[in-house]
């Protein structure tokens, strides 16, 4: 694949009443391009007030997200090559709009808060001052490894059609993260955990649509974390 | 939102779903009056049923036994027997069955939460709606066993 | 009632529904001869009954079509109720939609027990 490819970027500007639009940018191509690297060309060469959020180029960090054709994707980790000539990137749905493709994630993180996403342990002084090591087997890691890979990048959550209707609801990011502690045999959350859910607009609202596991960079699944969480729950 | 073209087939389950389920609703309620009407309606109070029975019955049949309708009652027959296997399927994910388990990442490797087994439940809810709409055709306008 | 017992029970009317709706669609689908339509069996009119009528007056699939409008009237109002609270994410809103959805579903059991009273009791 070579010459040109077309990168059509959504635009708004901060100020409030402005208009969004849509620019259209040629972009040489080369080999092994990602879409984060055309956008960081459009940047330095052709308009220097396009506005994107990044930092580590290499899918871990998690700043990048974007709809990308039509999927929110991480544009550090999407080939030019996969998507053909002709791009357009937007920024990620669900969340709320900065300026052009940077997006708000204050209420996001406030969801991930919510749900505790940290150890909860009785012994307290045991965990400031620890008097031995806690070692877990295989089978006890396996059952929230797949959990803990999550960069809290925003993806599913974006994707998620029960976030678009209801506001409220926690989202796949943070139901997971939550299922990755319940799951962890060093926690001590229990009950306590699922019952943050527990509410007309927690967890009972997801469907299985799925997309969230579908648009995972890092194959968390958080569709399979929040159905063993309602089996926990009913089952609790 | 409600069309998913780029999404996997989980996210048309949950469209059509919910589809299904609210046309199936309307067809209840309208379902639950007409068999209450064909019996009496609101006169059963004070006339024998039968006598408004009758009336109603050619009345209704004039109106309903065509083929727009009936078609109509084929698209129903399609979204019974979806929602109904389908709901199999969500009932059992919700459950927790019939999911992968969670596990290390593989690269690649598709969710295992679109286990095999879900996925074959969600075609064949799709291929027994065909049938059951096949058959409702039949029984309803005779169209293939005449 | 909570949403837990709400979304527990909207599983359990649904397996319900299964079950006493196959029964349903037995009953006037698969007695119906392959080569006859519901116009000539299921909905015949004798000027006084209809044929389905009969098959109704058995106490079992009598109690069974009962719980199935049961079941089915749960079933419908509680996944209107789930929609339209993702949709309209409005407490108002919701308030006078559960009072709506409970109206209707009280009105469709005492009108389909009816239905099934009478095509139980009819000579």
């Amino acid at each position: 694949m070579e010459g040109k490819v077309v990168f059509t970027v959504f635009s708004r500007e901060s100020s409030a009443g402005a208009r969004p639009r849509y620019v259209s940018y040629e972009v040489p191509y080369r080999s092994g391009m990602t879409v984060l690297d055309g956008l960081l060309y459009i940047k330095e060469r052709i308009d220097h007030t396009l506005a994107i959020r990044y930092s580590c180029r290499m899918g871990i960090c998690g700043s990048c997200g974007m709809k990308v054709n039509g999927l929110p994707r991480l544009a550090c980790f999407t080939q030019v090559s996969e998507l053909g000539r002709s791009i357009k990137v937007e920024p990620l749905p669900n969340h709320p709009l900065v300026r052009d493709l940077v997006t708000d994630f204050s209420t996001f993180f406030a969801k991930h808060k919510s749900v505790k996403p940290w150890l909860i342990r009785k012994d307290v002084e045991e965990q400031e001052n620890p008097t031995g090591q806690y070692l877990q087997s295989d089978a006890e890691l396996e059952r929230y490894i797949q959990f803990s890979y999550c960069i809290s990048c925003g993806l599913c959550y974006s994707a998620c059609p029960v976030v678009t209707a209801l506001p409220e609801f926690p989202g796949p990011q943070a139901l997971a993260w939550l299922y990755r502690f319940y799951a962890d045999s060093r926690d001590h959350g229990g009950r306590e955990r699922l019952e943050i859910l527990d509410r007309a607009t927690g967890i009972w609202r997801c469907h299985f649509a799925g997309s969230c596991s579908q648009v995972c960079p890092k194959g968390v699944d958080p569709a399979l974390a929040i159905q063993l969480l309602r089996r926990a729950l009913i089952r609790g | 939102m409600l069309v998913p073209v780029r999404y996997s087939v989980e996210r048309w389950s949950y469209t059509l779903q919910r589809v299904t389920g609210v046309v199936v609703t309307l067809y209840f309620v309208l379902h639950v009056i007409e068999t209450g009407n064909f019996v009496g309606g609101p006169t059963v109070w004070y006339v024998p049923p039968y006598e408004f029975a009758k009336a109603y019955y050619e009345e209704v049949k004039e109106f309903l036994h065509n083929p727009i309708f009936d078609v109509g009652l084929v698209v129903i027959g399609w979204m019974v027997a979806f929602h109904a296997i389908n709901g199999i399927r969500l009932t059992l994910a919700h459950f927790g069955i019939t999911l992968g388990r969670p596990s290390r990442v593989e690269p690649d490797s598709p969710p295992k939460s679109f286990s095999t087994l879900q996925r074959a439940i969600f075609w064949s809810s799709i291929a027994l709606a065909v049938f059951a709409a096949v058959y409702s055709l039949n029984a309803l306008m005779g169209v293939f066993a005449r | 009632m909570s949403e837990r017992r709400l979304m527990l029970l909207h599983y359990v009317t649904g397996l319900g529904i299964l079950v006493t709706g196959a029964v349903h669609l037995w009953v006037v689908f698969f007695t119906v001869p392959l080569d006859q339509t519901i116009w000539e069996t299921t909905m015949l009119f004798d000027g006084h009954q209809f044929a389905i009528m009969s098959v109704y007056r058995n106490a079992l699939l009598a109690s069974t079509l009962w719980l199935l409008l049961v079941f089915t009237t749960f079933h419908a109002m509680n996944g209107i109720r789930v929609i339209l609270m993702e949709l309209i994410p409005n407490e108002r809103v919701m308030r006078v939609a559960k009072w709506a959805l409970i109206a209707l579903g009280v009105f469709l059991v005492v009108y389909g027990t009816r239905t099934i009273l009478i095509a139980y009791n009819i000579r």
